[in-house]
């Protein structure tokens, strides 16, 4: 089932990549300035593919630009977060007595519920992006850095280590040319994870009205048709929330994919006889 | 000695959340009222000079930070979170009377939520490798990936509106008189299907993959094999062997699951208007209620925490090996 995987992390990476793209390009692409006003609430005809929304904005342009805002999110806080939470790892590994502390601070972490803590601050300060993005590193690095500390852990008592200290290796020394090319799967794929969490916990948010109100995510299309109170009434749904709603559910099934497929390559416990048959 | 330190951390997790709570209003640019005061926000709900006065005392931000800290606490211990501003009502008052709602939602969602994430997952791990397990695998990361608001978005449109089989908002009809009290037990549960549904199927991955993991695991080990020697049947050693074993880390995990259904009731019963305490934050988030939305961030979260400090003590009991570590 190794074949599977690899199709099934394809398919992922090519989701993906077509959701990049329109970020990228987003005002190319999109027809309308997502904050120009035409007639509200129109339905889907040749001029708007989705409609408008109830203050008159086309609803495809506000979904494309939607894709910058919630990708931008993603991607700046994992990044930070694996910088944060693999240089505290790394660290933490390889010195006990830092090590020490760093992991009661990370018990402490993981031990206090994320989102209604990641609520109440969102709720006291004012919505933007950079605000959320503070708000999301707050408790972003924490699983990285114990699941980089451990593996650390295993990979400093191995006798290449060892034979690297005798002929007078430093400790930096060790840790960037032995160590951390070591770890670097393992960030990839806590990258994937932290981005998957922090799609879900942004669309969240900012469904229950947390979001940047300038800049839309996709969550923001979502809170502003679920708070539109003839939505269900007609079939605005079908182009106002289900658009925007399946763009979420895509690209965490794309950033699931190749979660998946990488993890075979990454976990050796997955090839062992127990596992061998298994996809 | 294991137990006591337990006791010390959680404690100290508990004065964390506690003092969290304390000096958030506190750190936030400018003080918890000037975002209520403020004409430019756009906030919903007016504060009238009575209602402001008594957030003042509450918060009593007149006094030195020790003084407001020891009162702080001392209210705590008697229960006293502080006044809503939208309800006009103490806070404590408010949240138990939404508690209801909220339990039978994440009770009826837990009691369904975990016997069939572990049949699913044995189920898969049984069949590992072929399509059976293959098929479900994707198709539960697959219905993993809808936030449970968009679920259940979709729920109401289909069965809800489409097809008309249940209420789609509400605990109950409202207004409603009953013939019987079978008949009041059978709306509440009518209103029941469709946020409970959501609740579990957006949470089912997680009780779903530990469990076919666990199996998995359970299923490499020596004594399988040495079963299986024996000439013991299939059934006895899936019954006897390898389910018994691989549902030991489900224990940990049903108190998480509890944990994250909680967590998930705040946007399930936002989508449903289900009056429950997930429904409670959405109002106070939406009217910028900070003593009620504090109030619920306490209750929330200590709830979460005492079910894993609960999950942590039984898995000790249930697993000796735990213990010599």
């Amino acid at each position: 089932m190794i074949e599977g995987r690899k199709i099934l992390g394809s398919v992922g990476l090519g989701i993906l990549a077509v959701f990049v793209i329109v970020a990228v390009l987003a005002p190319y692409i999109a027809p309308y300035n997502p904050h120009q006003m035409s007639r509200p609430m129109e339905h889907p005809s040749s001029r708007h593919l989705l409609g408008t929304n109830d203050i008159g904005n086309d609803i495809l342009s506000e979904i494309i630009y939607g894709t910058r805002v919630s990708l931008f999110i993603a991607f700046v806080v994992s990044a930070i977060s694996m910088l944060v939470g693999t240089s505290l790892g790394l660290i933490a590994g390889y010195f006990d007595k830092l090590g020490f502390v760093i992991m009661r601070v990370v018990d402490i972490f993981l031990t206090i519920p994320r989102l209604p803590l990641i609520i109440v601050i969102a709720a006291s300060m004012r919505p933007s992006i950079w605000n959320l993005i503070a708000i999301f590193l707050i408790f972003g690095w924490t699983m990285t850095a114990r699941i980089i500390r451990s593996e650390v852990l295993t990979l400093r008592s191995r006798y290449y280590i060892d034979a690297t200290k005798m002929i007078g290796g430093s400790d930096c020394y060790i840790l960037w040319r032995h160590i951390l090319p070591n770890v670097i799967p393992l960030v990839v794929v806590q990258f994937i994870m932290e981005a998957i969490h922090v799609i879900f916990t942004e669309a969240g948010l900012s469904f229950l009205g947390l979001g940047d109100p300038v800049a839309r995510s996709w969550g923001m299309v979502l809170h502003y048709a679920f708070e539109c109170p003839i939505i269900y009434v007609s079939d605005v749904w079908m182009w106002w929330m289900l658009p925007p709603g399946l763009c979420i559910v895509l690209t965490v099934l794309g950033l699931t994919f190749v979660g998946y497929a990488l993890e075979e390559t990454l976990n050796p416990k997955l090839k062992s006889p127990a596992y061998g048959r298994g996809l | 000695m294991h137990q006591i330190n337990k006791l010390v951390y959680y404690f100290a997790i508990l004065l964390i959340i506690l003092s969290i709570n304390f000096f958030l209003p506190r750190v936030m640019p400018g003080d918890p009222l000037s975002y209520l005061s403020d004409p430019g926000a756009d906030m919903p709900a007016r504060m009238t000079e009575e209602k402001r006065e008594l957030l003042l005392e509450y918060y009593g931000l007149d006094k030195p930070i020790s003084e407001q800290y020891i009162s702080y606490m001392v209210g705590i211990i008697h229960g006293d979170l502080g006044w809503s501003i939208y309800y006009g009502a103490p806070v404590l008052e408010v949240i138990l009377g939404r508690l209801k709602w909220t339990l039978l939602l994440v009770g009826t969602s837990t009691a369904i939520h975990v016997p069939l994430g572990i049949l699913l997952g044995a189920t898969s791990a049984w069949a590992r490798g072929k399509k059976k397990d293959t098929g479900l695998l994707i198709s539960i990361l697959s219905i993993s990936s809808f936030p449970s608001f968009f679920l259940g978005i979709l729920l109401v449109i289909f069965f809800g509106i489409k097809l008309d089989l249940f209420p789609i908002n509400g605990a109950q009809t409202a207004f409603a008189t009953y013939s019987s009290p079978f008949g009041k037990i059978f709306d509440i549960l009518h209103h029941l299907v469709l946020p409970a549904t959501t609740l579990v199927i957006s949470h089912i991955g997680g009780t779903y993959l530990l469990m076919r993991n666990s199996m998995l695991g359970v299923l490499g080990e020596d004594y399988i094999m040495t079963a299986r020697a024996k000439g013991l049947s299939e059934q006895y050693i899936l019954h006897r062997h390898a389910l018994m074993n691989a549902l030991l880390p489900i224990v940990t995990m049903t108190a998480m699951t509890v944990g994250f259904l909680i967590m998930g009731t705040i946007f399930v019963e936002t989508v449903f208007a289900y009056p429950g305490i997930g429904n409670l934050l959405y109002n106070a988030v939406l009217y910028r209620d900070y003593p009620l939305l504090q109030g619920i961030f306490l209750f929330i979260t200590i709830a979460i925490v005492g079910a894993n400090f609960i999950a942590d003590t039984i898995y000790v009991r249930l697993d000796p090996r735990v213990k010599n570590e």
